[in-house]
């Protein structure tokens, strides 16, 4: 008789889902139809019957349940965690490595992560956040050249919300100046910014109230919302809505509508207090100031589109909008564009804040450079410490032959095996994670105060954080324990009873790839951590062209401090401590904005070009130290008209020596863009140049020396704004006292601030300080956990080598070429890695310089230390263990066989 | 009484495994009652039926012999108990009242 078999995929597929102990006679069954009816039609027919029936045949009941495996039961669960725990505790000091290894790298995770995440979710408070888009004007003209600005014009704000379906609400915010803000009945001088918005504000944003209504706060002329931290500081207490408030610069006094929560510390919006706008709709300048104001970018302007709204539709919308009804210059282009609002805390690189006086600070804005550079080594350090717990663990699987192949003579499947190398690798897991949680609560306030931000371990709004991380954590340690358990599992039992050796090439190479990979990535940390150092010591030490020690910059905060400056200066120039006083409008290394202007040549050629200008008085450059290149200082009233320029903008200027040079300054910078400086348009200021002095940084070192005009304080481009006052070091705070009686005995409300200004220099590199201060713990932490995966290999290569090494001693070998023996193999990975470091290192090094207009050079001494650091570390780890080794005695080793 | 209520194609399958007498498994009992009724069917259902069936303690079954063309796999006998008779009784009977219980007129119709 023929035997024609059906097809077999069929029948395995029956033997795949069917209960087992109904399989045999259903299967029989099948067959037996199977053959009459492959003789009745044939066997096509047949299959596909047979295929019908199969099919058929899946369905409750016959299905074997998922459960149904044998050996997977709550005890073998329990049995898993026992000898996972038992192996762990019997080899302790790979444990303890494995345990330590991991801890550090989570701890630096969370850390870092937790800043990230912070940075990452700012301004995600408000409910319909995802709809809000800050107006971006991108305004170009032929000799501006492109300015890009997040403001907007107050008619666009009030129009667009009717002319554009697709807007739901539009809001207006300005920033207008920073004036006195104080309790009528109890007037102490408290300087705030002036934040005006209309009523839509509270609507759109969801500022959580603590007292108030949210629909009317704004809505009456003269209202006003404070912060709980403000009402606290004027009133010292928060219950204080409906009390009367009052800017030292408005006639009435404003109504207290509303108090505000704190804003969350990742928050873009920093207002203490928020004045309705309405306050300004009677005065006559701020009608004519705003009825035709389509183009200018006095406002920050939100709006709120509907759902699904495209934002690009709408900003064409705006431009075209804007185009219609407002009369640019010739040559002017206007465009709009929206900018979401969480994207405004990092990706506003080249925007400038706009809606603000100039003398109020530009919102804090994130650095998405160093976002980026810190999630990678967050996650590097995770992956070295994964890497190094595959590593430790494959490379002690010989060791675990014997179990291996027992359980599996016994009966444990590959499955069994799997799972129990799992279980023992997420205990590893979960005891460093504990470890590492605890270990981070312990140094989140320090970290917190480092990062000037605040963290709480656990709070609501972590929780996504807190999934995201366990997930990653549980993954990384599934696959670093999973890569091994593969192997372990897979090994057949003979061969390992019989006590073969994994003599396998495969992956040794892979951890030695893995080995090469933990330490490229080391050294690159290593050469992060000598490179940002040194640029921010350069930063700080770099002579900056003037004198900035115990220089105190007092701010001038009330009128009469700027109009009876002459006696102020001299009551100030009687204190024993202070050598020199100046007063000027900003100061080298200014933290606010510095006026531009545009200047040329009277009567030269060409367009007149970018300049930065700061008014000052004669004492100005003794004060600072700045040296006189050429010509002379201010001396008197008579020099109102005199100015004295810096060597870069003579070389722009093209003046050399023969000063007494006229300039003409026609237009002046307002915000970011440029208005005539007088009413008539064609007049321009017209100073003479009487000196020309050395380059100095007056700006961060981020940026090139720019064209500088030091103007006499009585100029008409800005008054002055401060006092420079440098003092000696003897008794500092009692200077201070002194200094705060004189300005104090000027207008009893002057609120006396003050700065130092070496410490606001160094706030323009307190990011990169920061990151020198994290780079340098996590590269620690690095290498650290690098060096005990290295030092268990190594622990582990001795351990296998032990007889070769016995041998060997027999045979005459000295202690010297057995430690170069032991240590040689791990050394050439290590060259390997830094070999592979350098060009990542020297790569993102530069990147990172590039940032700075003024930096150090990398050069190649960096890179042999960072390397010879690396390879020191290895050695000394591998060295111990080789050390130790080479030390025994052969019969202790070779007695046994 | 509950318990021992058999579905249509229970009943079916429960009289035909009792009309096989001893020589009831999978393939006959398909096609008895493919030929005695004339309607397909499928292995699946019949499985899962006398696999119910069984569990309830109607049937029960015990492995026979192989042939060369079920390769080795034996057959499942199966046979009617005791209750699984006193099933079929009890089915029968409330047919029996039913159908006594029927008013001759409505039978007239037609």
């Amino acid at each position: 008789m023929r035997k024609l078999a059906p097809p077999r995929f069929l029948l395995h597929l029956l033997k795949a889902f069917c209960k087992p102990e109904y399989h045999a006679d259903i299967e029989g069954d099948l067959l037996e139809i199977y053959e009459r009816r492959e003789a009745e039609m044939g066997r096509v027919r047949a299959n596909l019957r047979l295929f019908k029936d199969v099919i058929f045949l899946f369905r409750p009941g016959i299905i074997r349940s998922a459960s149904l495996q044998p050996l997977t039961s709550h005890d073998m669960i329990s049995n898993y965690l026992k000898m996972g725990w038992r192996s762990l505790w019997k080899n302790k000091l790979y444990s303890t490595l494995n345990v330590t290894g991991l801890t550090f790298g989570i701890v630096c995770f969370l850390l870092i992560g937790l800043y990230v995440y912070d940075e990452l979710t700012f301004d995600n408070h408000h409910l319909q956040g995802d709809r809000i888009y800050r107006v971006v004007s991108h305004e170009s003209s032929t000799n501006n050249g492109l300015t890009v600005v997040a403001g907007a014009g107050f008619m666009l704000a009030e129009e667009s919300r009717h002319a554009i379906p697709e807007v739901e609400m539009t809001t207006r915010m300005q920033r207008t100046g920073r004036a006195n803000l104080v309790d009528p009945e109890n007037p102490v001088n408290v300087q705030e910014t002036v934040t005006i918005a209309d009523e839509h504000f509270l609507q759109m944003f969801d500022f959580p109230f603590l007292e108030g209504d949210r629909a009317t706060a704004l809505n009456e002329p003269n209202s006003i919302v404070i912060t709980e931290d403000l009402a606290k500081r004027i009133f010292g207490r928060a219950d204080v809505l409906n009390k009367n408030l009052q800017f030292s610069y408005m006639r009435n006094p404003v109504k207290i509508t509303g108090i505000l929560k704190n804003h969350p510390p990742n928050s873009s919006f920093n207002f203490t207090s928020v004045l309705s706008e309405s306050t300004q709709y009677n005065e006559s300048w701020f009608k004519e100031g705003t009825q035709n104001d389509w183009a200018s970018t006095s406002f920050t302007v939100y709006t709120l589109l509907k759902p699904q709204a495209n934002p690009d539709t709408v900003a064409r919308k705006m431009t075209r909008l804007v185009l219609g009804h407002a009369a640019l210059e010739p040559g002017y282009t206007l465009m709009c564009s929206l900018q979401l609002l969480k994207d405004i805390h990092l990706f506003s690189e080249g925007i400038v804040d706009g809606g603000r006086n100039s003398n109020v600070d530009s919102i804090p804005q994130g650095n998405p450079l160093y976002i980026t550079i810190y999630s990678f080594t967050a996650i590097f350090v995770l992956l070295i410490a994964g890497v190094n717990y595959t590593n430790l663990t494959t490379a002690r699987a010989s060791s675990r032959i014997k179990e291996i192949g027992v359980r599996k003579t016994i009966g444990a499947v590959r499955g069994n095996l799997i799972r129990q190398f799992l279980v023992e690798s997420l205990i590893t897991i979960v005891l460093s994670f504990l470890i590492a949680v605890m270990l981070v609560n312990l140094l989140i306030p320090a970290f917190s105060d480092f990062v000037n931000k605040q963290f709480s371990l656990f709070s609501g709004a972590s929780l996504r954080f807190w999934a995201v991380a366990v997930v990653l954590i549980v993954f990384i340690g599934i696959v670093s324990g999973g890569y091994a358990a593969l192997l372990l599992s897979r090994f057949n039992p003979v061969a390992l009873l019989k006590g073969l050796k994994i003599g396998n090439a495969g992956d040794l190479s892979i951890r030695k790839v893995l080995v090469v990979f933990q330490f490229t990535l080391s050294t690159v940390m290593i050469i992060g951590t000598l490179v940002l150092p040194l640029q921010v010591r350069f930063l700080n030490n770099t002579n900056l062209g003037f004198d900035k020690s115990l220089m105190l910059v007092i701010d001038v905060n009330v009128g009469r401090a700027r109009s009876n400056f002459e006696w102020i200066k001299s009551e100030m120039a009687k204190v024993p401590a202070v050598q020199h006083v100046s007063v000027t409008s900003r100061v080298p290394g200014e933290w606010k904005t510095i006026r531009r202007v545009k200047a040329k040549r009277a009567g030269g050629a060409g367009e007149p070009q970018v300049a930065y200008v700061i008014g000052a008085d004669k004492d100005f450059l003794s004060t600072y130290n700045i040296q006189l290149l050429e010509g002379r200082n201010f001396q008197n009233e008579s020099d109102s008209s005199s100015i004295i320029i810096n060597e870069t903008a003579a070389k722009m200027l093209g003046i050399s020596t023969d000063y007494n040079q006229v300039i003409e300054i026609p237009v002046i910078a307002r915000n970011s863009y440029f208005v005539p400086l007088y009413d008539d348009v064609d007049a321009s200021f017209k100073p003479h140049v009487v000196g020309i002095v050395k380059d100095f940084h007056f700006q961060s070192l981020r940026e090139k020396i720019q064209p500088l005009f030091i103007a006499y304080n009585n100029n008409p481009i800005q008054v002055i704004d401060y006092y420079s006052v440098k003092i000696s070091s003897h008794n500092i705070t009692g200077t201070l006292a002194t200094l705060k009686a004189i300005m104090v005995a000027n207008d009893e409300r002057e609120p006396f601030e003050y700065h130092f200004l070496d410490d606001q220099l160094a706030l323009f590199y307190i990011e990169d300080q920061r990151s020198q201060t994290i780079l340098s713990w996590v590269a620690i932490a690095s290498v650290f956990i690098a060096c005990l995966g290295l030092f268990g290999l190594a622990t582990y290569a001795a351990e296998q080598r032990l007889k070769e090494i016995g041998m060997r001693k027999v045979l005459g070998a000295n202690v010297l070429s057995l430690l170069i023996l032991l240590s040689k193999d791990f050394l050439k990975l290590v060259c390997v890695a830094s070999c592979i470091a350098f060009p990542i290192g020297w790569w993102g090094a530069s990147r990172w310089l590039e940032e700075y207009a003024y930096h150090i050079k990398v050069s190649w001494w960096i890179f042999a230390l960072a390397g010879l650091t690396a390879i020191g570390i290895a050695l000394l780890t591998v060295s111990y263990q080789a050390i130790k080794t080479a030390l025994v005695s052969p019969i202790k080793i070779l007695k046994s066989e | 009484m509950k318990k021992i209520q058999l579905g249509e194609f229970e009943e079916v399958v429960l009289l035909t495994v009792g009309v096989l007498h001893g020589n009831a498994y999978g393939v006959t009992i398909k096609y008895e009652i493919e030929k005695r009724l004339g309607r397909e069917v499928t292995i699946g259902a019949l499985q899962v039926t006398l696999r119910r069936l069984e569990s309830k303690g109607f049937l029960k079954s015990k492995q026979g012999d192989s042939t060369d063309s079920r390769r080795g796999r034996p057959k499942l006998f199966f046979e009617i108990t005791a209750y699984g008779k006193k099933a079929l009784d009890y089915s029968k009977e409330t047919r029996d009242e039913l159908w006594n219980a029927l008013p001759s007129l409505v039978l007239k119709l037609k």
